[in-house]
């Protein structure tokens, strides 16, 4: 199953013969934040995910170190930790590759051990078990750039002496200063091990460790450099009282106004492209079946999906800036008194707020949290939260069936609104639950919440360029890949079986009387009292690979359909479609768990099919009984 | 209950206690209605003003959350500020090691912490060479 959100390429190790004690492999590890995955993306040339939040980086990724021309070489990113006792579940990641013992993964030769300059005393801490290790290791100080901005010092070469092994400035994120592990890794690859004597701190004992580590800071001549003043001067605004809550209200409904007043725009402009495309190559095919299959059936499904990628690359530009800044930390900060009433900890706020763009990514990033049962309650809600691939099912539906009403002089649309009830009804659906799951059975005891604020970041161009770059190749790679092959099975489904109409010809029968018209109305009885007609059921069928199908879908069965064929899919839904259909509609859309991808995640993160099998059924449970309610009201109003 | 007007500097009663005194930067309201605040010794990290200072003495929680705080700076002998609150008032974020880190009221309720006022008014470095005079010691 292609996932919906992160398509990670299979990695192949290098095939090369290896020399008896050569290097191989090489691992990057380092406290969080510390800016493992951008001297990842550095030296592999992948684009591994970044952002200013501790716990980015979940699990082991693997790359040839192609960024310097070294492919004969494997580095594996790990996930930040701040010892070799691990805390949580990403952390117990790190510390079994560097073991050896994670299937799949080979053990490590190197260590490039990577410590954030700006905090070298705490960083230095995890020196001692990594030294440890026995491994040859070199060690990055990593933000050298920022630490002498603002007026730190360290002493590299005596702290090398100091620890009997290599130490090199960088900036990963400037690429200043890699040609060291250049350097290192050819010196290491061809010198003999060279024997260290240096007495380390008893392991396993944190104040031993610091004492060391405070010592080893002060004789290497190292000064903090000044904390930023800029982020304390941002919190003082950001996480004030009235205005910290007030401005992330302000800045979420200028985002969905930003979404509408200027992606509706771009999207119709690019619908329009997108069917000129339709056009122009529609008479260079030959008539008959192939052009209809080609035209009716895959363009007018695909491009229907595709319109929405304007609007989805302006949300995830809001998501990246969010997450770039170091913003992410502040929100969970802010939420943590909201879940604490849910009984979850206020660190699960980071996978749900980036579960608005992809369930996937966001499951993968409870491993944070360390409480076992608290990830369980996290995982089970996160499909709640209103992910990207909702947006062209709200957009679509949105437009069509709210009118562009504007209050307070125009600040606020309807259109909004009803995009923002839609968001907070998943999110407040997923706070119920998380509540009823931790009242029941996964009631534990609360663990500490235990949270670090980075700083302050300037997000970057290039950074966020690449995440709208990524985001756009995957959406398109869907495009091309389920919704390409659903539209054309759904095509082909609407065309059979073939009616013999005498002497040899065939014409395709009428929508309602082919496979997917029956199927459609054998289902029907199912989804009627929610105002949903047949088609609406045949793209929930559909949808369950990945929500956006469903729109594709429409489009099809629409285009297909004689008597909406020529209507834009907007005026089509109008053909036999209610408000209250609509509405109920969105309201399943928001509840329901329909995306596979999901499903196979919940499936690996909790190891059983049971939960993604409750969690499905939990929430196509909840989101039918909220259509059946919200059309039902509406009708009641209407009429 | 001590009588505040006496003790205008620090002081030690009979059993060895500091007895705590100064009023600076305590509101009207404190003086008057907070619990007494002679026999502050040894006091909470939850209970530290936003602004306020303290010196990390112990830390009462379960090993594995205790090493894990205690990577993340919270060693004893470290300086801790309480930095500010979260709007809803609680979490609050401390600075420790040049690092913010956000903590619920009920896990810095489990982390001791002595006053940074005695020693400021004494000698203003005396807390950093008492902890460099204790890794000497311990070599």
């Amino acid at each position: 199953m292609s996932s919906s959100c992160c398509t990670t390429p299979a990695f192949e190790p290098p095939k090369a013969p290896p020399a008896p004690g050569s290097i191989r492999t090489i691992a990057l590890i380092g406290p969080p934040n510390s800016g493992k995955s951008t001297l990842f993306n550095r030296l592999t040339g992948l684009r591994q995910k970044v952002a200013n939040y501790p716990g980015v980086t979940v699990e082991q990724r693997m790359g040839v170190m192609a960024g310097i021309g070294r492919a004969d070489l494997t580095l594996i990113d790990l996930p930040g930790v701040y010892s070799l006792s691990p805390y949580s579940e990403d952390a117990r990641v790190s510390v079994e590759v560097l073991e050896g013992k994670m299937p799949g993964t080979p053990k490590p030769d190197a260590v490039l051990l990577v410590l954030d300059s700006l905090h070298l005393t705490r960083q230095l801490m995890l020196a001692a078990p990594v030294l440890a290790l026995g491994l040859p290791t070199l060690i990055l100080l990593n933000m050298t750039d920022l630490m002498e901005s603002r007026g730190g010092e360290i002493d590299a070469l005596q702290l090398a002496r100091e620890l009997g092994t290599p130490v090199a400035q960088i900036s990963a994120v400037q690429g200043k200063g890699l040609e060291a592990v250049t350097l290192f890794l050819n010196q290491r690859t061809n010198a003999a091990k060279e024997n260290q004597s240096l007495t380390l701190p008893v392991l396993g004992n944190a104040a031993s460790t610091h004492k060391w580590a405070a010592q080893v800071s002060k004789r290497t001549g190292y000064r903090a450099p000044l904390s930023a003043e800029n982020t304390r001067k941002l919190d003082n605004i950001l996480l004030h009282r009235i205005w910290g809550p007030l401005l992330f209200l302000v800045v979420v409904i200028a985002v969905f106004e930003v979404v509408f007043a200027l992606g509706q725009p771009l999207s119709d402009g690019f619908g329009n492209v997108l069917s000129d495309i339709g056009n122009f190559i529609a008479p260079f095919l030959p008539a008959g079946w192939i052009r209809s299959i080609l035209i009716d059936g895959a363009w007018t499904g695909v491009s229907s999906v595709l319109v929405f990628l304007p609007q989805i690359l302006l949300l995830f530009l809001f998501i990246g800036i969010l997450e770039d800044s170091g913003y992410l930390a502040r929100a969970a900060l802010i939420a943590d008194r909201v879940m604490r009433t849910t009984g979850l900890n206020g660190k699960a706020f980071i996978p749900l707020l980036s579960a608005y763009a992809c369930a996937v990514p966001a499951i993968m990033a409870t491993r944070t949290i360390e409480n076992r049962r608290d990830r369980f309650a996290t995982i089970l809600v996160t499909p709640f939260m209103t992910c990207s691939a909702r947006l062209p099912v709200y957009m679509l539906l949105i437009a069509a069936f709210i009118p562009a009403k504007y209050y307070f002089d125009g600040l606020i649309g309807l259109q909004t609104l009803v995009m923002i009830g839609l968001y907070f009804a998943g999110f407040i659906a997923a706070m119920t639950t998380a509540w009823m799951l931790k009242s029941s059975i996964l009631k534990s005891s609360e663990t500490p919440f235990i949270l670090e604020l980075p700083q302050y970041r300037m997000p970057t161009l290039r950074a966020l360029g690449m995440r709208l770059v990524d985001r756009a190749r995957v959406f398109l790679y869907q495009a091309g890949t389920i919704i390409l092959c659903v539209t054309m099975a759904l095509w082909v489904l609407a065309h059979i079986p073939p009616i013999h109409i005498g002497a040899g010809s065939w014409t395709a029968p009428e929508l309602a009387d082919s496979v997917i018209g029956k199927l459609g109305h054998f289902i029907e009885p199912a989804i009627a009292p929610l105002g949903f007609n047949w088609k609406i059921g045949i793209g929930l069928l559909s949808s369950v690979l990945a929500r956006e199908v469903m729109v594709a879908t429409m489009g099809t069965l629409y285009g297909a359909d004689p008597a909406t064929q020529s209507l834009h899919l907007q005026t089509a839904l109008h053909h036999d479609m209610t408000l209250g259909g609509a509405l109920a509609l969105m309201i399943f859309f928001a509840f329901a768990m329909q995306c596979t991808s999901t499903m196979a995640i919940v499936r690996r993160e909790t190891n059983s099919w049971r939960w993604p099998a409750a969690q499905f059924a939990y929430m196509l449970t909840l989101a039918w009984g909220a259509a059946f309610l919200v059309n039902h009201i509406t009708m009641m109003l209407i009429h | 209950m001590q009588n505040t007007k006496e003790q205008s500097i620090c002081e030690s009663d009979q059993i060895g206690r500091i007895l705590k005194s100064d009023y600076s930067g305590r509101s009207f309201w404190d003086v008057f209605f907070a619990r007494p605040l002679g026999v502050r010794q040894l006091s909470l990290l939850s209970e530290l003003q936003i602004g306020e200072s303290g010196i990390l003495v112990a830390i009462d929680l379960p090993m594995l959350v205790q090493n894990h705080l205690m990577h993340m700076g919270f060693v004893p002998d470290a300086r801790v500020m309480a930095v500010r609150r979260a709007p809803a008032g609680d979490p609050t974020v401390y600075l420790v090691d040049g690092l913010e880190i956000a903590l619920r009221s009920d896990t810095a309720r489990s982390i001791r912490v002595r006053s940074l006022h005695e020693s400021d008014n004494e000698a203003p470095s005396s807390t950093a060479n008492a902890s460099s005079d204790l890794v000497e010691a311990a070599r």
